[in-house]
């Protein structure tokens, strides 16, 4: 019992803390703000006295508040199994001091807003508004008893549901699931034949198909806009994933294949400078043919380098093309750091491509097509060979790998994906210039792969979404966007360091004792 | 019979230090070949040279005949010559499975056009790969454990492996550098009769590094003893363990009674 007290207290005084601090910089409001988007409740009609925006807030503090509850009626080394006891006590207990934290907050500012004091001055993010909204329009007493009253409440809740859901006990029930999904797996069991069940395995497909192309037409123009970044970005991270992920080079250069891609795009098919006007069908592969040239020149003396040595060259030569694309050199050429404007579109049967919606599903095709080949390459002698060189280079030699040519290779296609990517963005936008390919791409797609996953289609895909989508969704945060992506990529690396979606090896040995014979064809390029 | 690997006066420097001094050795197919030494007396340097890893400073190396000069290491390997290492090199993060598969590297033809289109003849010539990696684990005892990733297995295990690998390239002489290292007396004793397996169950001609004298001993129908680059004695285990620069250099004084006394008992 005495072990559980301190324990609550503990928890209570750490989320106290917690949850003054996010008062502090006034996050209680944009949270607010946030659930309210989320509910769609804004104009909804006042309840008991609390207006809308306050209710949003209640959610959030709520929702805290049964976080601590539940933590702090952990159960404490040593305890014995009493289900229900300890458990309410540490939820009450972690409420209360919860609650007194938060309370003693409210009466405070709550008491100098009302003596009209200006905290704003010393805390910039605490406006009167904020302070209204935190003591919910009453007067600060008021206020504050009522947070005291309601975190423990919630606190108690959180103590309640933990044990009553079993927090230890679901947890240990979770665990026995994995545990048994994982039995099941090496057993060869119902898992394998899901997987290898080709009518669900092509439903599945089916229904991602469906939704994907539903998707745009539900989302408004800016989320196309940003869905159509992130699937840019989805390219070129599957690009960057064979060359690091799969082959193990560090290419912190990769942005330049996307700048080839792009003005080569640009240059065929804007009206300026060249007037050429070319077609965005011919132009698109003159693009990548051009990237993945660039790509096997640059490769063929760079990559004899290993290591940071490959990263350093790599990343001078990312510099080198888009200062070039910006020098005096050029101007006449590429219009230098004007950039080329009124990039041509595609056209499809007629219909020219205006809409960022069909750009969208243009994105998407690329995509799938990009994973197509990734996964049949992953899956084959040179992806072997280029996980194998990853693995260990000179072992691979003399296993017959020829690694400079599978380097080579890896480049060329990585490039290759890339010079794909840069053409699509470049006539999607309309227009481009030096500063589209700084060293931030770069080492953005470099982070997404290292995110999601290396190695591992669906955790750059999970990495673009979370690089590159997350940002756009915590738009609500604003100044706190950059902060909160910082502590969420920590955090991230912190809890999965082999990434979001960490690679998986292919099951080849018990395919053929689970009795399924004909996934040795075509069924394993899953 | 035909020789498998002749080298003739193979010396290799390292700054000053002479590694390979002259190193004649003339190695039977379908022999148990053992190379001895003290730590430092060049063995593994003479592994590099013969695999192409490292360029020999002087000398010949001949494989059927043929000259291994001037070959990269991945070159040897397509010619036949496949090896293990002292510390086990798997592809740790890759499962057992694909690391018999990329041992398979130098057999396959698929190129990167194949493998995107998925051509019949890749195909068929990929469930032969699986396949017959399904075989060489069976053959080393590994069954069942195809899908555990290779820094998973346990170190004999490891071991094994390392050696499938090394077979799946189908190679016409297998170099093994301490293939017991780190093992106890019965996983040794293990290895020993596996080691004698793959040459008469396979044919494969075998070369070894090893210290364990009665591994030696028990198996190696030839030994050469190399101290400080240069070979110092070359015959049967029986001359071997009776030469008395050996007895200097490698086995120590007192070591050669207690060898007889083994190779009095059967193996």
């Amino acid at each position: 019992m005495k072990k559980q007290f301190r324990h609550a207290i503990i928890t209570g005084i750490v989320f106290g803390i917690i949850t003054s601090f996010l008062f502090l910089i006034g996050f209680t409001g944009i949270a607010a703000d946030m659930f309210g988007d989320l509910l769609q409740n804004k104009s909804a009609a006042p309840f008991m006295n609390l207006t809308p925006q306050m209710l949003d807030m209640l959610i959030f503090l709520g929702l805290i508040g049964l976080w601590a509850g539940s933590n702090g009626s952990h159960k404490v080394k040593g305890q014995t199994d009493d289900p229900i006891g300890p458990a309410v006590f540490g939820g009450l207990i972690t409420g209360l001091v919860h609650g007194l934290f938060v309370s003693v907050l409210a009466l405070l500012v709550g008491t100098l807003d009302a003596k009209g004091v200006k905290i704003n001055t010393y805390l910039y993010q605490i406006l009167p508004a904020v302070v209204k909204l935190f003591i919910l329009a009453k007067t600060p007493i008021q206020g504050a008893l009522f947070h005291l009253v309601f975190l423990t409440a919630t606190g108690l809740l959180g103590g309640i549901l933990s044990r009553g859901l079993g927090r230890s006990a679901w947890q240990s029930r979770l665990q026995k699931k994995r545990n048994e999904s994982f039995s099941k797996i090496s057993q060869a069991g119902i898992f394998n034949k899901i997987r290898s069940n080709r009518m669900i395995l092509y439903s599945v497909y089916g229904i991602v198909l469906v939704l994907l192309f539903l998707l745009p037409l539900r989302a408004g123009q800016y989320w196309n806009y940003t869905i159509g970044t992130v699937g840019v970005y989805v390219l070129l991270g599957l690009g960057l994933n064979i060359v690091v992920g799969l082959a193990g080079l560090l290419d912190l250069g990769y942005v330049a294949f996307f700048a080839i891609g792009a003005y080569t795009m640009a240059l065929l098919s804007a009206p300026a400078p060249h007037h050429l006007l070319w077609n965005f069908w011919i132009a698109l592969p003159i693009g990548i043919g051009l990237a993945t040239i660039t790509g096997i020149l640059l490769g063929a003396p760079v990559l004899r380098m290993r290591g940071d040595y490959l990263a350093i060259v790599t990343l001078g030569f990312g510099e080198m093309i888009r200062i070039l694309l910006k020098s005096d050199v050029l101007t006449s050429f590429t219009r230098g750091p004007k950039g080329v404007p009124s990039i041509g579109g595609p056209t499809l049967f007629g219909k020219p491509f205006n809409s960022d919606i069909d750009f969208v599903y243009l994105i998407f095709l690329a995509v799938l097509l990009i994973i197509f080949v990734t996964n049949r390459l992953q899956n084959s002698r040179i992806g072997r060979a280029w996980e194998a060189m990853r693995e260990d280079e000179i072992v691979s030699r003399a296993m017959g790998i020829n690694t400079m040519k599978q380097k080579l290779l890896a480049f060329a296609i990585g490039a290759a994906f890339a010079g794909l990517g840069g053409a699509i963005f470049a006539s999607r936008n309309q227009f481009t210039g030096p500063e589209d390919f700084s060293l931030m791409v770069s080492i953005n797609v470099v982070a997404l792969v290292i995110v999601g996953g290396m190695g591992n289609i669906p955790g750059v895909i999970a990495g673009a979404l979370v690089l590159k989508g997350l940002p756009e969704v915590l738009r609500q945060m604003q100044d706190y966007r950059v902060l909160i992506f910082g502590a969420l990529l920590v955090v991230m690396m912190l809890w999965r360091p082999a990434g979001l979606i960490p690679s998986s090896r292919r099951r080849m040995e018990v395919e053929r004792d689970a009795g399924v014979q004909e996934t040795a064809g075509e069924g394993r390029e899953k | 019979m035909t020789i498998a690997l002749e080298t003739h006066s193979l010396t290799k420097y390292f700054g000053g230090l002479t590694a390979v001094d002259n190193v004649d050795l003339i190695i039977q197919e379908n022999a148990i070949f053992s190379v001895i030494g003290p730590n430092g007396a060049g063995k593994t340097t003479f592994y590099n040279c013969i695999t192409g890893f490292y360029e020999p400073d002087n000398g010949e190396v001949l494989f059927f005949g043929k000259s291994l000069l001037g070959l990269s290491p991945d070159q040897v390997a397509y010619r036949g010559i496949s090896r293990t290492y002292q510390n086990i090199r798997l592809f740790a993060n890759m499962s057992a499975m694909e690391n018999i598969l990329v041992g398979q590297h130098s057999r396959l033809r698929a190129t990167w056009m194949d493998a995107i289109l998925h051509t019949p003849r890749v195909m068929k010539e990929e469930k032969e790969a699986v396949e017959q990696a399904r075989k060489l684990l069976n053959f080393v005892g590994l069954a069942g454990l195809g899908d555990q990733l290779a820094r998973n297995l346990p170190y004999g295990a490891q071991r094994r492996l390392e050696i499938a690998r090394a077979l799946a390239s189908q190679p016409k002489l297998l170099l093994l550098d301490e293939p017991t290292a780190g093992m106890n007396p019965h996983e040794t004793s293990e290895m020993k009769d596996f080691i004698r397996r793959l040459r008469d169950e396979l044919g494969i001609t075998i070369l070894l590094i090893e210290h364990d004298m009665r591994v030696v001993m028990g198996i190696s129908e030839q030994i050469a003893v190399l101290d400080y680059g240069a070979k110092i004695a070359e015959g049967t285990p029986t001359e071997i363990c009776c030469n008395p620069h050996v007895i200097e250099a490698y086995l120590g004084s007192g070591a050669a009674s207690g060898l007889k006394n083994t190779e009095a008992q059967p193996a």
